[in-house]
């Protein structure tokens, strides 16, 4: 099981000609061929949603869209990296709604676009993480944020979801959007609240 | 690697149904002294140079920070000049805290991360925060925790902030959108740490620093901060009287080098993870280089506990892509069990970090670990066994788990996963007070690139819980310092002295620092940026 007899594979990454063993991720194979690479690259682990690419596999027209540390190589792929887009137009302030009865006025000026979905799909089939975009984005049309921010749990902001789009809703944003209005206006424990008074009254010293 | 073959340990580990603990009869001391990594005598070498001259340094480190700057003067010639009331350098947690509470203050804010905002440990943190909050707990109770996990090395003013601020500190989350796991009644749930007296961790799955990171991102996204990406620094620059006055940053996307002036500048570049000390895999981010300590310390700050450094017990130890890759302490705390080859428990799961590591690697080192090839040994992380006495909870508390499962190619609720421990965590690093000042006026540090807070040994959620109680700090002084005051002269002048000193020493000056990106990345043949170290003049 060492590396030294793990099967090889040869593959296209960014137009370079590279073999190297199977296990390898897109981005591990490139460094391994000693290529340098480091824009694009992050946390290594699926998480900070840098490492965007471009897959098409062998025998296959479809081009997909992963994260490049998590896609292992295969005989016959290419592999592109995407550069990040422009930042979204969208912009706002939590504390600039002033009660969870603004929310949804609030969330159409901010997001007048996320009424328009015209149910394309394009949003679900790019997400690397397999989220259903779409359906958030028209549970937050509704108002339904709790709901709609439950999807985007194993969202990575990798904005694909964002590049797809072809009405401009930022389906991410509106996702992330939904769930910070549920933490701002929702999220009250009391163990937490309890413990903030107790602080604010002097019941808790420490020696130092 | 000597150890009990894979199939065989396997077996062992399906037959054994008594996981009684025979843990060994060696005190904490000694075991750390035969096994951790921390005490490997010729990993270690005295500082010849700076502000900690005289004291015991990790060889790997004390390189860098002896190492020669990427630049000099000439370089600079001609190169633009931008300024701002604070810098905030890094892109993590820390970073964006200060620059939030900068912004807030009423100053104007520069952000240079080295990739993007949001590459960073903090979005990785798995496990969660640290805060009180419970009814048997008290802040004084997370102040002892604390310190004693840190062998009684920790500052204990710095902690006693820390514990304070914590209740205040998941509010302020709270209120950037950040969401936390929470029970029936809308309680914050909260689970226990290693080597901690009460269940004090509150955490959102096993996606703790993700959601802080996405908050977080999305509040400095909009706000006026000034966010620069692809702008690593490469050195601090200070003013006649030797306050830090700024930084020089690189621009990757044009490989031109910018001068930022700044009244104040805010350190906030993580950890070492990528160093591979003592060649260990690593659960860090790319990133994380050690530039922060680097450049401090050329500037003159005084750094502490340069030998110290956290080997979280549980790093993937197989599929070799995956090595170090880390498996929250969360899974320990919901009952996981650790087995050696034979299947038995060979240490209480739920002491300090630097225990359960240097048992494991005592385990390995003794042969009693799985073997699965001449590289790679580890034990068993008996997720299978959780699974058993709790169905259900992995899928619902800890999707980021059985995602990597997925990537081995393993069940985690029905197959062990193999660990080995990985270099996850600076215990040491830059001096600082409480607010966050180093020992360089203008310079302050927060996060992991700090000091003192953790001793020698971290529990778990108390880095997350330092970055944001400290940034949000050193944020708000900043600002507040930062009115009026103005520069002369804003230079490079330092590693004149630094280079001298160097010399006198007979040091290499072959290496150069701070290190920005690790080896494999090839950054220094990368034709791209080839005008970057040494600019064609
Ligand atoms: C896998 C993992 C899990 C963890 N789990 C937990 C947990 O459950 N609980 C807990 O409390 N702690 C946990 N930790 C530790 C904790 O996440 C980190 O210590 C903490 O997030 C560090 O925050 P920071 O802002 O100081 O640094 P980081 O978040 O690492 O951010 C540093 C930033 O500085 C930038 N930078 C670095 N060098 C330069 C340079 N030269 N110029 C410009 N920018 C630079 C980096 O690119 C990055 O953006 C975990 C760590 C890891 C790796
Ligand atoms: S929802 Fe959009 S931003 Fe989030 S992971 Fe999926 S594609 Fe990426
Ligand atoms: S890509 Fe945009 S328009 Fe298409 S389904 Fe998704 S959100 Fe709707």
């Amino acid at each position: 099981m060492s590396e030294s007899d793990e099967k090889l594979v040869n593959v296209k990454i960014d137009g370079r000609e590279i073999t190297a063993p199977a296990s390898l991720s897109a981005i591990q194979a490139l460094w391994h061929a000693g290529y340098p690479r480091i824009k694009s690259v992050g946390c290594l682990e699926g998480v900070c949603g840098s490492c965007r690419v471009l897959v098409r596999r062998a025998g296959n027209s479809e081009v997909r869209t992963q994260l490049g540390c998590q896609t292992l190589i295969e005989e016959g792929m290419q592999v592109m990296f995407l550069v990040f887009p422009r930042p979204t137009h969208h912009t706002y302030k939590l504390e600039e709604i002033n009660s969870s009865w603004e929310v949804q006025t609030k969330f159409h000026q901010i997001f007048p676009e996320a009424s328009r979905c015209r149910e394309c799909r394009g949003c679900n089939s790019s997400c690397p993480k397999g989220i259903d975009v779409m359906r958030g984005v028209e549970l937050a049309a509704k108002g339904r944020f709790r709901e709609a921010g439950e999807l985007f749990v194993e969202c990575v902001m990798c904005d694909l979801c964002l590049t797809a789009c072809p009405e401009l809703i930022a389906p991410n944003h509106v996702g992330l959007f939904s769930r910070r209005v549920t933490a701002y206006f929702h999220t009250r424990p009391s163990n937490l609240i309890r413990r903030l008074e107790g602080l604010q009254r002097g019941k808790f010293k420490v020696d130092e | 690697m000597i150890g009990i073959p894979y199939a065989e340990a396997l077996a062992h580990y399906q037959s054994t149904n008594s996981r009684d603990l025979k843990e060994s009869d060696m005190a904490t001391d000694e075991l750390l002294r035969a096994f951790h990594p921390d005490y490997r005598e010729d990993s270690l070498v005295t500082l010849r140079v700076g502000p900690n001259q005289g004291n015991r340094c990790h060889r790997q480190l004390a390189q860098l920070l002896q190492a020669d700057a990427r630049i000099d003067e000439a370089d600079l010639a001609g190169a633009t000049i931008v300024k701002t009331d604070v810098l905030v350098v890094g892109g993590g947690g820390a970073g964006c805290a200060a620059a939030l509470m900068a912004e807030q203050s009423g100053a104007r804010v520069i952000m240079a991360t080295k990739l993007r905002l949001g590459d960073s440990n903090t979005v990785m943190a798995e496990g969660g925060i640290q805060a009180s909050i419970e009814k048997g707990d008290t802040p004084q109770m997370h102040l002892d925790d604390t310190l004693k996990a840190g062998h009684d090395r920790g500052d204990r003013k710095l902690v006693a902030k820390m514990v304070m601020d914590a209740p205040d500190v998941i509010r302020w989350l709270i209120q950037q959108g950040m969401q936390f796991d929470l029970d029936e009644f809308g309680d914050l749930m909260t689970r226990r740490a290693g080597g901690t007296s009460a269940d004090r961790v509150v955490y959102y799955r096993d996606y703790t620093g993700l959601e802080m990171m996405r908050a977080l991102r999305e509040s400095v996204r909009n706000s006026k901060i000034d966010v620069w990406d692809y702008s690593p620094v490469v050195e601090l620059m200070s003013n006649e009287s030797g306050h830090c006055a700024g930084a020089v940053i690189s621009n990757l996307k044009d490989c031109s080098y910018v001068l930022i002036e700044a009244q104040s500048v805010i350190l906030a570049t993580g950890g070492i993870g990528r160093m591979h000390l003592n060649g260990f895999p690593t659960s860090n981010h790319f990133g994380a280089t050690g530039d922060g300590l680097v450049l401090a310390y050329r500037l003159g700050a005084k750094l502490r506990d340069l030998d110290s450094f956290q080997y979280h017990p549980t790093g993937l130890a197989y599929p070799q892509h995956l090595a170090g890759t880390l498996i929250t302490e969360g899974v320990r705390s919901a009952g996981a069990h650790l087995l050696n080859g034979k299947g038995e428990r060979f240490v209480d799961e739920l002491k300090t970090r630097d225990h359960v590591s240097a048992a494991i690697l005592k385990e390995c080192a003794e042969g009693r670990g799985v073997r699965v090839d001449e590289n790679t040994a580890g034990v068993w992380l008996d997720t299978p066994g959780v699974e058993r006495s709790n169905p259900g909870i992995l899928a619902e508390r800890m999707p980021k788990l059985v995602e990597l499962g997925k990537k081995c190619g393993i069940n985690p609720a029905q197959m062990p996963l193999l660990v080995y421990p990985t270099l996850h965590y600076q215990n040491g690093g830059v001096v600082i007070d409480e607010h966050g000042r180093s020992t360089v006026p203008g310079l302050y540090c927060v996060g992991e690139v700090s000091g003192g807070i953790h001793g020698r040994n971290r529990i778990m959620g108390n880095a997350l819980l330092e970055i944001i109680s400290f940034g949000r700090c050193a944020g708000q002084q900043a600002a507040e310092m930062s009115h009026g005051r103005g520069h002369k002269k804003v230079t490079i002048g330092h590693l004149s002295k630094l280079r001298r000193e160097l010399a006198v020493a007979e040091m290499p000056m072959d290496v150069k620092g701070p290190m920005l990106f690790p080896e494999c990345a090839k950054f220094e043949k990368d034709a791209d940026y080839e005008g970057f170290r040494r600019k064609k003049r």
